[in-house]
């Protein structure tokens, strides 16, 4: 035989015994094709771990996918969408009247998914764990089981926003998490919790599949087989397969939306971004002048188009911030009057320049503005390369500001090196996330307070503009001690109008929550007109979504 | 007329100083050394495949260079509506957020190509004084650099590139270093055992007899004679820049604010293209970076073809058993350029 | 014998050199793997929770010797610590988890690479002139001039998503539990297809064109001449005495190949889906996380340094030249 038959008979024989391979599974790989039958369980990328490692450490391993949010409950739910709080864990609270400690009264009938009941035990050994592990809550002084059903806290310190700090803190089982060694690094591989999903009925790398509770506080509202999670290295493969229809919910950053998902469907899919994530700011390290002077950041924040910078920059997904600096999860904390006299967030180039000369930095002969000491007023804008829709925002805004005269450069480089520079206080200026706590007393705090300003050079995880004022001090020590929200609102107000103030930074926009969803396989998801939820997974709301959706049955 | 019917040319090559088939030193006519290169690049222009290489080469250059004129004004601005496919109006279409993808592509050439020529150039020097020391410095020096380069071809190149590049600050001029540093141990290895085959030759000894210095010896006596290998490499490390830096940067740890192709390949993947269908703002930076990587080996297989007369096409089809018909004094020394051309080639 | 101890002791150090790499480049990096972390969670990690982050961590700052000659100790020890990225999974857990994906992925191709490749060449080779000599190789050269990721891109999206041939991610179907069953490994090689055919097409015109040069200079050697003068059949002399000497190359092309598996296919795997190492390495370098970086370099030098050591031990076997010289 010939060379060349031979190599011909070689080939042929391979391709056949490949095809006969392929025969075996071509038409169903699992991947897709199921039908419905009420049993498809909700799949749910997750496009920022590449491949899953089994641990369901709740204390040490907390952004694991499903863990807070399907196998362990908080005590209450706080809804940012609409203002909400719901009852879970514990049914009913009492404040003490100055704010030094709060008293829950816990569900009865509570089982974890091992058989065992709940009890207030178990919320006092999770707060030691979760203290012991990942540090927080510095004000409360002790948690103790009054009886079964009754916990109680007491602080060292008024402090009003526990209420939902402490009711978000998820719980886990006492009489399990107590026989273990090493806490911190103990795997759960089997988790016991009290949530509606807490059986791991199979787990890869690339996926895992959670079953139903048996022991769950609301049978009836168990409606899903089970949850799905896809692993993918990064949002592509994630945006794929909500395209293709693979997965039911997509919780992360798809790029032009309408296009690449909605319109493959658009009987069924639908996005919604409420503006409930933390509010993206322009921070200027007030370290350097001349950013120490509130009218020079004034000016330049009036300089920024935000309507570009929202609908360029942001795609359109959210709408421009106001003088108040809250984001949209604060809507029923806003003070309008504040908003009404608000100056300093619409563009308005004349009144910029004209602050800028009043604060000495003038138009030279080239259009450029130039500090009094005669040097050019330019400046770095820092932002994450990774971060393309940000990256975007640098842009508009660094053409803004050419046209007032000032140079901003858009200097993108790895988020570690960014924040490591906004850590230790050599930025210029950049662009930033803020708190976003159930109150916005934490927003504030990380804004203005002078306790978490630390000086240039000594690394922080707050207040990186290092930006204090002792009326605000006082204010928030208002806060923390105000006896009811009313009290609360009060003292919002007053901050919000010492922001408008003294603008010790410029916020943009309110950060999107990115979320997305079809109703082919499952309905009741919420929406900009149900707004129960989000569509997070990663937030206290999404067990809510959870007991609430229900499967699609053919018939 | 075929290179190997010209006894001369093949001398200049400094190929007809090798041992003929009886093992014994041929007397060759005395070459004019220092012109080795010049016989390689009129074999190259002599050869189709090379011509076609070098057409588009320089086509690529010209766009590079004259940027400015065929596409004036700043690439990175919003001209048009987001994601439109090719038009009158734009050629090659718009990117999602509105931007000309064909001015981003003609722009892009100016960084990918300096890049991949900076990346190129310097890679083949560092490998050049590596192997050509090496080579003519011999022991304790030879196996020091040995050890280092195979240190460095140990390592593995993917990962250093992303640490390297996640930690230095961004910029062009990073990712230059970052592949030259993951790049030169490649070409030092082959230039080096090149390098040694010639050391091994008569003409340098004659050299240091007569009083020659070592740098002299290595720069005027040494290299001119490695010049196909030479030139080989050097088309490979500029393969290897243009590709590893589109790499890179579709990753995110290039430089972002540069436009190049693999910059838009980035932004290309970013605002969803494939996703929503948009292949026109994916498919020019990949057809760029391929055209200009296969115009490379297109001259490199020229240059195999010029210095290894039997690789070029016969003249008719031939059937198995019959041998090329080739020159019989240039059999050794041309399968040992080949075997290390095939070396380097990985 | 010599020859094989000098190579050991020289791969000795390598391995020695590469661990301390391993360990300092990380520590130069800008930052910390907590600040990190901020980083990446945005807003979401409360301040006051960085001391207690840094303590489970094992983050110390006991000075960079005294780290070094410990990290030393434990590598001899196989502890590999806890990843921080993936806190608290031991490194070992996660390399363990998804090294055998990336080393399947990768041998599938290079195999299939390397035996289509060289036996391409060979025809080509002895058929000169022909179709397969004259217009394949430019063709496979052009195809693997593309950007290897680009290339995946464009076949994820022709042939899985518009045309819907193949499974556009992952390993195996999801849901699936591995076993050693036929329908099992059907669905892994139906996964495989589309990233190894990616990682195929942009090596094989190399192998091709590299085998083809050598098998044409080798068909001009000698004993090639003096066999045919002999009168052996043309396949005998093709097989059992140019190609045999025309492999060598490749056999040490191959090596270093094999070396590269573990670390190569980044790109292929974050385009795919695939659970490979490769992602697990670009964000354990992102994240900072010394321990994750450290045990992921390991592996993948041993692996190059063993392949290679392999390589070396099959190539004297191969080729009694190298021993003498």
């Amino acid at each position: 035989m010939t060379v060349h038959r031979k190599a011909v008979l070689i080939a042929a024989a391979l391709a056949t015994s490949a095809a006969l391979a392929l025969t075996g599974c071509s038409a169903d790989g699992g991947d897709s094709g199921e039908s419905l039958d009420g049993t498809q369980l909700l799949t749910i990328p997750r496009e920022d771990m590449g491949t899953f490692d089994r641990n369901f450490n709740p204390f040490s391993n907390p952004e694991f996918p499903m863990t807070q949010q399907a196998i362990y409950e908080s005590m209450l739910i706080y809804n940012p969408a609409d203002g909400s709080t719901t009852p879970w864990l514990a049914t009913e609270w009492e404040v003490a009247p100055d704010s030094t400690g709060i008293t829950y009264h816990l569900r009865d009938g509570v089982k974890w998914s091992d058989g065992e009941p709940f009890t207030a035990d178990d919320v006092v050994l999770s707060f030691d764990l979760q203290r012991e592990i990942r540090g927080g809550f510095d004000y409360i002084e002790t948690v103790t089981a009054v009886d079964p059903l009754t916990v109680q806290f007491d602080f060292n310190e008024p402090f009003s926003p526990a209420l939902l700090d402490i009711g978000h803190q998820i719980i886990a089982p006492a009489h399990i998490w107590s026989e273990v060694d090493d806490t911190t690094k103990f795997a759960n591989e089997e988790p016991v919790g009290t949530g509606p999903y807490t059986e791991v009925t199979s787990f890869q790398a690339q996926s895992f599949d959670l079953g139903k509770n048996p022991e769950y506080w609301q049978p009836e509202k168990q409606q899903l087989e089970g949850i799905r999670m896809l692993a993918f290295a990064g949002n592509d493969g994630a945006n794929l397969a909500a395209a293709n229809g693979d997965v039911d919910w997509a919780p992360q950053f798809i790029p032009n939306i309408e296009e690449a998902y909605v319109a493959k469907d658009p009987d069924n899919r639908f996005y919604w971004f409420p503006p409930t994530g933390s509010m993206i700011n322009w921070q200027f390290n007030t370290t350097k002048a001349p950013f120490d002077d509130p009218d020079v950041r004034k000016a330049l924040s009036m300089a920024v188009d935000r309507a570009q910078v929202t609908d360029i920059g942001m795609q359109g997904y959210t709408y421009p911030a106001d003088c108040t600096g809250l984001t949209g999860s604060y809507d029923t904390w806003r003070d309008d009057t504040v908003v009404e006299s608000c100056t300093w967030t619409a563009r308005d180039l004349e009144a910029a320049g004209e602050l800028l000369d009043d604060a000495g930095i003038t138009l030279g002969a080239d259009g450029k503005r130039v500090l009094p000491d005669g040097t050019p007023f330019a400046f770095d804008f820092s932002v994450g390369s990774t971060s393309s829709d940000w990256v975007s925002v640098g842009n508009v805004i660094s053409q803004n500001l050419a046209e007032l005269g000032v140079t901003v450069t858009v200097a993108a480089k790895d988020w570690g090196d960014v924040v490591a520079g906004y850590e230790n206080g050599t930025f210029d200026s950049g662009i930033v996330w803020s708190a976003n706590a159930p109150t916005p007393y934490q927003f504030y705090r990380g804004v203005m307070g002078t306790e978490t300003v630390k000086p240039v050079g000594e690394q922080t995880f707050d207040n990186y503009h290092r930006y204090g004022s002792p009326e605000a001090d006082a204010l928030l020590a208002q806060f923390a001690a105000a006896p009811d929200e009313a009290a609360q609102h009060d003292v919002a107000n007053q901050l919000q109008a010492l922001f408008a103030d003294d603008a010790p930074v410029a916020p943009l926009f309110p950060g999107p929550e990115w979320g997305a969803a079809s109703n082919e396989r499952f309905t009741g998801w919420p929406t900009e007109d149900n707004p129960y939820a989000t569509l997070s997974t990663r937030s206290r709301t999404t067990v809510l979504v959870l007991t609430t959706l229900e499967p699609v049955t053919a018939d | 007329m075929s290179l190997a019917q010209n006894p001369q040319a093949m001398a200049e090559l400094g190929l007809g100083t090798a041992p003929g088939p009886d093992g014994k030193p041929q007397a060759a006519p005395p070459p004019p050394r220092r012109r080795g290169g010049g016989g390689l690049l009129r074999g190259l222009v002599g050869n189709g495949k090379s011509v076609a290489g070098i057409v588009i080469l320089i086509l690529f250059l010209l766009i590079a260079v004259f940027a400015p004129v065929i596409s004036p004004g700043d690439p990175n601005l919003i001209t048009g509506m987001g994601s439109q496919p090719p038009s009158l109006e734009h050629w090659l279409g718009t990117t999602a957020k509105g931007q000309d993808v064909l001015a981003l592509n003609i722009w892009g050439s100016r960084s990918s190509l300096f890049v991949g020529f900076s990346v190129g150039i310097l890679a083949l020097l560092v490998g050049l004084l590596v192997g050509l020391a090496s080579a003519y410095l011999g022991r304790w020096v030879d196996n020091i650099l040995s050890l280092v380069t195979n240190v460095f071809l140990l390592l593995p190149g993917l990962p250093l590139l992303v640490i390297l590049a996640a930690f230095l600050p961004q910029g062009l001029g990073t990712v230059i270093l970052v592949l030259v540093i993951t790049g030169w141990a490649g070409s030092a290895r082959v230039l080096r055992s090149q390098a040694m085959s010639i050391r091994g030759k008569d003409f340098v000894g004659a050299s240091q007899v007569t009083g020659e210095s070592g740098l002299r010896i290595m720069f005027r006596e040494m290299l001119p004679n490695m010049a196909s290998i030479v030139m080989s490499t050097f088309l490979a490390c500029v393969i290897f820049g243009i590709g590893a830096q589109a790499g890179l940067e579709f990753l995110g740890l290039g430089d972002i604010s540069t436009v190049s192709w693999g910059t838009n390949l980035y932004w290309a993947s970013n605002d969803g293209a494939l996703l929503t269908g948009a292949w026109w703002v994916f498919v020019p930076p990949g057809v760029c970076i391929a055209l200009v990587a296969f115009a490379l080996a297109l001259v490199n297989y020229g240059v195999d073809e010029t210095t290894n007369p039997r690789l070029r096409r016969p003249r008719r089809r031939t059937t198995p058993d019959e041998p090329t018909r080739v020159a019989a004094s240039v059999k050794n020394s041309s399968s040992q350029a080949a075997a290390s051309q095939k070396e380097q080639k990985r | 014998m010599a020859y094989m101890l000098r190579r050991f002791g020289f791969y000795l150090v390598a391995f020695w050199v590469s661990i301390t790499l391993n360990f300092f480049l990380p520590r130069f990096m800008p930052g910390d793997p907590v600040s990190r972390m901020v980083a990446r969670l945005q807003g979401q990690l409360r301040p006051d929770q960085i001391e207690a982050l840094k303590e489970s961590f094992g983050l110390s700052d006991a000075p960079l010797w005294e780290q070094y000659l410990r990290y030393l100790g434990q590598i001899l020890t196989g502890n590999l610590g806890f990843s921080i990225s993936r806190f608290p999974t031991p490194v070992v857990d996660v390399i363990g988890s998804v090294i055998g994906w990336t080393l399947l992925l990768g041998f599938v191709s290079l195999i299939i690479a390397v035996i289509l490749g060289n036996v391409l060449g060979i025809l080509a080779a002895w058929r000169r002139g022909g179709v397969l000599d004259s217009y394949v190789p430019p063709i496979l050269i052009f195809i693997g001039s593309f950007p290897y990721f680009w290339l995946a891109m464009g076949m994820l999206y022709v042939f899985g998503v518009v045309l819907g041939w193949f499974p556009v991610r992952h390993a195996f179907g999801v849901g699936m539990t591995p076993e050693f069953s036929l329908a099992f490994i059907a669905d892994v090689a139906y996964h495989l297809i589309l990233p190894a055919t990616s990682i195929v097409l942009v090596s094989i015109g190399g192998w091709m064109l590299g085998m083809r040069n050598t098998m044409i200079a080798t068909n001009a050697e000698d004993y090639i001449v003096m066999a045919e003068a002999k009168g052996l059949r043309p396949n005998r002399v093709r097989t059992n005495y140019a190609a045999r000497n025309a492999l060598l190359p490749s056999v040490t092309a191959f090596g270093m190949s094999l070396g590269f598996l573990v670390g190569g296919a980044l790109l292929t795997e974050v385009v795919f889906a695939y659970p490979g190492i490769g992602f697990t390495l670009l964000s354990a370098v992102q994240n900072l996380d010394y321990p994750l970086m450290q045990g992921l370099f390991l592996t993948i030098t041993t692996f190059v340094l063993i392949a290679n050591f392999l390589v070396d031990i099959v190539y004297v076997r191969l080729d009694p030249r190298v021993r003498v010289s």
